[in-house]
């Protein structure tokens, strides 16, 4: 790879001037409004740069193992691996991995499966990646999606799969700096819809985007 | 936990039920109150009060159980979502079980001027009574075919109101507590009998005038009886108010006893009670209640007691066929659309011998009401003209929301999802005027300061066939399969043959269905032996790829199917100077004997991993450059940079729409429509029929032992002015009828003429033979049938790029 990367959120982020970084290979607003406190009512921020890889196959699991990634039971299920990444369990032999701040096993995973391997087949990841956090953020999701995500335990490790405004999303629940907090993935081609109109939620309920400077560090 | 829809004893009862066993229960009602028919089918009695004292004081009391009045369950929707519509909101409900206790509509009979103010529903009389403490005539003729009209009509003498006399429909009505209590009160019960007309009289309803019934159902006129009254109350029958049983996936039967749409099976976690479930009396209808809310408690976790049976109505409360004929009509079925017995008549002689085609037909239940109080009365004179029990006719889904809901419970934010491409900032830049493409944006072409659309059109059309121009074709899907079926499987999944074609190839594909229609292609391209990369159409990538892994489910083939279409960005550099652009950009060898046309290669282009095609939609030498969504920006902004000195120009939509026509490539969904088959659309060369197997041979097997039925062929115009062209969808005329259909057209710039494609009969077919299109205006416009492609028709365009590039 040998070129700047480009989030599906560039250009949502470019009209509110925030101060460029580059991470993983991306351009990446780093700081929005110069502030994160956003984040103790409810923010947005664009996570895509982080590396992901996907595979399936009915011998995916195996494979997993055999690479030393720790592999969620079950389906719809997900896992952390080292250095703040996830691995989700999307059905009995589909597989998503994203590295965290630090850690480097799904790039390493991704590299290792290439083109493919008996039973195990590589699928390609531009996913725009969103963290969403703040005691605001179940008010927001109840607006945006069926899944009831106020009763969801983060400590189960549940990986939801579903339709949020209409666009199919990966959803898991974590914790930041003790308050509650989504990943949400979806298809890039969505991306710039899915913020726009997650932002305007976030702005009525008091919050706003928040770079990525602390997040990622 | 449980959600209870209707506050009537079933309801009531079911609540406490659930909330007894510790569920937290909702009960929501559309009325002011709670208490349903106990409120105001009182039978001239306390009793009916008493219950709805004790049953209220539990539930108010109660502290599992919280109530909505004056709320609306409108609709439901999968996994037990009802939306709750009050005066301000609508509340989204998700509850873990739901009850159904929503009653019933009361029916009316249909006879002569039952539209005349003072004709009433018994129920309407009675809330008018109960609730708002208005009298609703003075002298009263009741009319019914079940014990709730003598309640009825004793509610009327207890509240000063006449009752001049009780019609029963019924030959053989026993004599009930109610009925010897009217005769008593003095009051005339004739049963066997019904109303024939009512009668005009003062501001409404001035007599009742009363036949006896025949056995056959029909009326002896000849013995007709007028009886002064002011108002004629009516009970004899019920539909179920199962609009959200029907929604949530139950099935349901006519039950002849009960003479009800009934519940037969119920979905999981959802129940119903009461008079819906078929259930009338009043200490069935408590235990039914019951029965439901221990149910529904099970089901959430909670321990209650076990299911016990409850009967149903042990005598039908609805007439079968409470709806007589009259000669001179206004005997109304449905209120809101005034539709008339003979309308019906009419409606089965034209042949609409179906529920919903009946429904179709004469708009019956598509008023304000919607049907509850008119469906049920067409379902039976349906049932009876075609001589099958009602069960047979079907009833129909109301959809949600199954009653009216003010806009501004609805009003909020809109959720149009909408997909843009990775380069949609650089389209912006470039002045882009976008289309829709199904949930796509799409450029469909370029502004131009002082300059028209066909203009700019023809000008981005030009650049491609002089120098060179760049297309976003992101959209299109983008599938991967790999694994050792791979081959055998687009082998069965397309038309052509994938098992010989080279590695490092691309091979047009085509996809039918089991009918053998056209319904979508792409370009396969083999990148190992198990790899395959391949295209859709923008709006088919959906359909296609859940349609594949619904078939490897069955064929059990050893594959692995990727829907990457929004993780790989895609341009089409196209024109004699594509070549000299890309290899800017490129280490990749680009001469025709490493990288030939119809080949696929990998390489990096502008530093990012990409997949390169040699394909010629637009018809001059290109490239199909495919690259991860997140290098697609470097890649545009390189190629562009690269381009200017050859003046590239980007291109929209149209421009392509119209350099694909000049080679006669069709349109999925614009060449074709839904009925096309590869014979019709002249792709017989796309058709493997020797294989073993595809989707749709078998049928094409069968279609190509037939007559063809039409054929598209490809046409030109003599010089015309645009305004005098033909249009896509002008018809085809042939001896003064329709012979055909124009698909494409647009005026070619490198032809300078119109070029076209159009569906005509066979026997119009023949190249050099004239067709006759109808334009606006009905003037007929002639065209000359035409080889296609109409443009570089032996394709020296792909074949000798060198030589292009070199004139």
């Amino acid at each position: 790879m040998n070129y700047l990367r480009t989030s599906p959120l560039h250009d949502a982020f470019s009209a509110v001037q925030p101060v460029w970084d580059e991470a993983h290979g991306m351009r990446i607003a780093s700081r929005v409004g110069g502030t994160d406190a956003a984040i103790e009512v409810l923010a947005l921020a664009d996570l895509s740069c982080l590396p992901k890889a996907g595979l399936k196959g009915p011998l995916a699991a195996q494979w997993l193992k055999a690479q030393g990634v720790p592999v969620p039971p079950e389906a719809n299920t997900w896992a952390a691996l080292p250095g703040d990444g996830v691995i989700a369990r999307l059905g009995r032999s589909e597989f998503f991995l994203e590295d965290g701040a630090s850690g480097g096993m799904a790039a390493r995973a991704g590299s290792a499966l290439g083109t493919g391997v008996e039973g195990v087949y590589p699928v390609i990841r531009q996913d725009c990646g969103i963290l969403l956090a703040g005691p605001r953020s179940n008010e927001l999701l109840v607006q945006t999606c069926n899944v009831n995500f106020a009763e969801m335990d983060a400590a189960k490790g549940i990986a939801v799969m579903t339709q949020m405004i209409g666009v199919g999303v990966l959803v898991i629940r974590t914790n930041l700096r003790q308050l509650p907090c989504y990943r949400i993935w979806c298809d890039p081609t969505f991306a710039q819809y899915f913020w726009a109109t997650l932002s305007e939620i976030v702005a009525e309920l008091g919050g706003g985007a928040i770079g990525t400077e602390t997040l990622l560090k | 936990d449980v959600l209870v829809i209707g506050a009537g004893p079933s309801g009531l009862s079911a609540a406490l039920a659930a909330a007894d066993a510790g569920a937290k229960t909702v009960i929501a009602d559309e009325n002011a109150r709670i208490g349903g028919s106990l409120g105001y089918q009182r039978g001239g009695g306390e009793a009916a009060s008493e219950v709805l004292k004790e049953l209220s004081d539990r539930v108010l009391a109660h502290p599992n159980i919280s109530i909505r009045t004056e709320t609306l369950a409108a609709g439901y929707y999968a996994d037990h979502w009802v939306p709750l519509v009050d005066a301000k909101r609508m509340t989204k409900m998700r509850a873990r079980a739901v009850i159904v206790a929503s009653g019933v509509f009361e029916q009316p009979a249909v006879f002569h001027n039952n539209d005349l103010p003072g004709v009433m529903l018994a129920s309407a009389a009675q809330r008018l009574i109960y609730r708002y403490a208005v009298r609703p005539m003075q002298s009263a003729v009741v009319l019914t075919a079940n014990e709730d009209g003598y309640a009825a009509a004793l509610d009327l003498l207890a509240n000063g109101v006449r009752v001049e006399a009780v019609i029963d429909l019924r030959h053989a009505a026993g004599a009930s507590d109610a009925a010897t209590r009217l005769e008593q009160l003095g009051v005339r019960i004739q049963r066997g009998k019904a109303i024939y007309e009512a009668q005009a009289g003062g501001d409404g309803v001035g007599g009742a005038v009363i036949c006896p019934l025949r056995a056959d159902g029909g009326l002896d006129e000849g013995q007709r009886q007028k009886i002064s009254c002011d108002g004629i109350v009516m009970s004899v029958g019920y539909a179920p108010a199962a609009a959200l049983l029907y929604q949530s996936g139950a099935a349901m039967r006519f039950d002849a006893a009960v003479q009800q749409f009934l519940p037969q099976t119920l979905p999981e976690g959802v129940f119903a009670a009461g008079r819906v479930n078929g259930v009338y009396a009043l200490e069935d209808r408590l235990l039914d209640g019951r029965r439901a809310g221990n149910e529904a408690a099970r089901h959430v976790g909670f321990a209650a007691p076990a299911a016990f049976p409850v009967p149903r109505a042990a005598a039908s409360p609805s007439h079968p066929y409470p709806i007589f004929d009259h000669p001179a009509g206004k005997n109304f079925v449905d209120f809101d659309e005034d539709l008339q017995l003979q309308d019906f008549f009419n409606a089965a002689q034209e042949g609409f011998d179906n529920i919903e085609l009946l429904k179709r037909y004469t708009t019956v239940g598509m008023g304000p009401s919607q049907g509850k109080h008119s469906n049920m009365n067409a379902i039976r004179i349906l049932a009876k003209l075609l001589g099958k029990p009602p069960g047979e006719v079907g009833s129909t889904t109301a959809r949600p929301f199954f009653h009216p809901v003010a806009m501004s419970q609805l009003a909020g934010r809109g959720f149009h999802p909408q997909r843009l491409t990775p380069l949609h900032s650089r389209h912006e830049k470039e002045g882009a005027v976008f289309m829709q493409a199904g949930v796509w944006l799409r450029p469909e072409y370029y502004r131009q300061r002082g300059k028209l659309k066909p203009e700019i059109v023809r000008e981005e059309a030009m650049a491609v066939r002089k120098s060179v121009g760049i297309i976003d074709v992101g959209t299109l899907g983008k599938m991967e399969i790999s694994g050792p079926d791979a081959a055998a499987f687009l082998e069965r999944f397309y038309t052509g043959r994938f098992a010989n074609l080279r590695i490092g190839m691309t091979r047009y594909a085509l996809m039918l269905d089991e009918s053998g229609v056209i319904i979508d292609d792409g370009v396969v391209a083999r990148l190992g032996e198990e790899r395959f990369y391949f295209t859709t159409t923008t709006t088919g990538s959906a359909n296609v790829y859940r349609e594949m892994t619904r078939l490897n489910t069955m064929w059990g083939m050893r594959v692995g199917i990727v829907n990457a279409t929004g993780a790989y960005a895609a341009v089409n550099l196209a024109g004699p100077r594509s070549r000299d652009v890309l290899a800017g950009v490129t280490n990749l060898e680009l001469a025709d004997q490493g990288f030939p046309y119809l080949a696929v290669r990998e390489a990096e282009v502008a530093g990012v991993p990409a997949r390169l095609m040699r394909v010629g939609f637009v018809g001059e030498l290109g490239y199909e450059i495919h690259v991860p969504a997140d290098g697609a920006c470097a890649v545009w902004d390189a190629l562009t940079q690269a381009g200017r000195v050859n003046g590239i120009r980007p291109f929209g939509v149209e421009a392509q729409r119209l350099l694909r026509l000049e080679k006669g490539h069709i349109i999925i969904g614009q060449d074709t429509d839904g009925l096309t088959t590869p014979f019709d659309a002249s792709s017989e060369w796309a058709v493997k029929m020797d294989k073993p197997y595809f989707i749709g041979q078998r049928s094409l097997k069968i279609i190509q032992r037939k007559a063809p039925r039409t054929r598209l062929v490809g046409f030109v115009l003599d010089a015309i002015a645009e305004y005098e062209a033909p249009k896509e969808c002008h018809l085809v005329i042939n001896d003064g009828r329709i012979a055909g259909r124009v698909t494409s057209i647009a005026f070619s710039p490198s032809l300078q003429r119109h070029v076209g494609l159009a569906f005509v009969a066979p026997e119009l077919a023949a190249e050099g033979g004239y067709l006759f299109i109808r334009a606006d205006g009905g003037r007929m416009v002639q065209a000359m049938v035409s080889k296609i492609p109409f443009y570089d028709p032996a394709g020296q365009r792909q074949k000798d790029a060198k030589d292009l590039q070199a004139a």
